[in-house]
């Protein structure tokens, strides 16, 4: 029964190692969300931070989780009271969809924890264009094969042209529901050698530079 | 005394048995075995498709000029638009894709091969498990 005697002492230690492992820095808003469309190509997210603590910190290393995130600061160190800012940019590239990019924030406080800020950011392209590539093996019976064009009905997109930039390979377009559901037929004249074409989807979204998006039709 | 040394094993064997559990588990993480559904490693490539797949390469186009697994395609979401067509060109149906980014802590393979599984719709696209860092001839 003695044991329990050690329980307070045990739970001061807990409690002080616990203060102790607290980062000085308090973050406002340490996980931020956005929607942008695949046209914005970048975006600049703002974390600021206040140092809470008594004694001065300085901030070692921002580490991004991907080579197409970065972080920036204006200076390392901040004494008590002192608010900063890190700047996160990420570069869009290609992609859309849903991503989470986080950097991982550490101090000179060796008894902290790496703060991890990040952003959680949709890239929304309102078409699913599926599948984007099309391929028949040589040999293989000829026989149309489809790609379904579909655009969010919040956002319709029409399809202006479909064009094949192969002769052996045609696209036929078939309107299912003008801006959100259209088909796209493609044919290849036989399958006797390899062949390779790109076909070009030419829309009117957006309206200021309309998007193409291009099929991959193959003869393996 | 010996109350106090008692007193002090029972702690001690409490402090044990979380470390025990966190230990376990630490092995398994690193164990061959992948640990998620669609990730291969190199000797499954081996075993499994005896070396014959395709392998994409989801780093930066930097890290794949410097070095990448012979025979690799470069495929990532940097140029997703302009590496596609290149990607179609090397594509085999019979043969399994297999796409790698720079180590266990990357997610670049992972959503390279969802694309590759939505957009594209094909089946058999998997994840190298440890990445490029798992590969033995870099």
């Amino acid at each position: 029964m003695r044991f329990l005697r050690l329980l307070p002492l045990l739970a001061v230690l807990f409690t002080f190692a616990a203060t102790k492992a607290q980062a000085q820095l308090k973050w406002d808003h340490p996980l931020q969300q956005f929607h942008r469309v695949p046209e914005d190509k970048e975006i600049y997210a703002h974390y600021t931070f206040k140092n809470i603590g008594t004694t001065p910190v300085t901030i070692k290393t921002l580490r991004s989780s991907c080579g197409c995130t970065t972080a920036h600061l204006d200076k390392k160190t901040y004494a008590p009271n002192e608010t900063g800012e890190v700047v996160v940019h990420f570069i869009f590239g290609d992609r859309k969809g849903w991503y989470r990019k986080s950097v991982a924030v550490t101090t000179d406080d060796k008894a902290a924890e790496p703060v991890t800020i990040g952003l959680n950011i949709e890239i929304r392209d309102p078409v699913t264009l599926t599948p984007a590539l099309v391929f028949w093996k040589t040999g293989e019976p000829v026989a149309a094969k489809s790609v379904q064009f579909s655009a969010d009905p919040a956002q319709p997109v029409r399809i202006k042209s479909v064009t094949s930039y192969n002769p052996r390979l045609t696209a036929k377009l078939d309107t299912v529901k003008a801006g959100e559901q259209y088909t796209i037929s493609l044919t290849p004249a036989d399958t006797a050698q390899k062949e390779s074409a790109e076909i070009s989807v030419q829309t009117d979204f957006p309206a200021d530079a309309p998007r193409a998006y291009v099929i991959h039709a193959r003869i393996k | 005394m010996i109350r106090a040394l008692r007193q002090l094993a029972i702690v001690l064997g409490l402090a044990l048995l979380p470390a025990l559990v966190s230990g376990a588990l630490q092995l398994q993480w690193n164990s061959e075995a992948p640990s998620k559904k669609d990730e291969v490693t190199i000797a499954m490539v081996h075993n499994n498709w005896h070396d014959k797949v395709l392998w994409v390469d989801a780093r930066s186009r930097a890290k794949f000029d410097h070095a990448h697994i012979p025979g690799a395609v470069l495929l990532n979401e940097d140029e997703w638009n302009s590496l596609t067509s290149a990607f179609s060109d090397a594509y085999d149906p019979d043969v399994p894709v297999v796409v790698y980014c720079d180590g266990g802590s990357c997610d670049a393979s992972h959503a390279i091969a969802d694309r590759l599984r939505q957009e594209f719709k094909l089946q058999q696209v998997y994840v190298l498990k440890g990445g490029w860092s798992a590969w033995p001839g870099k």
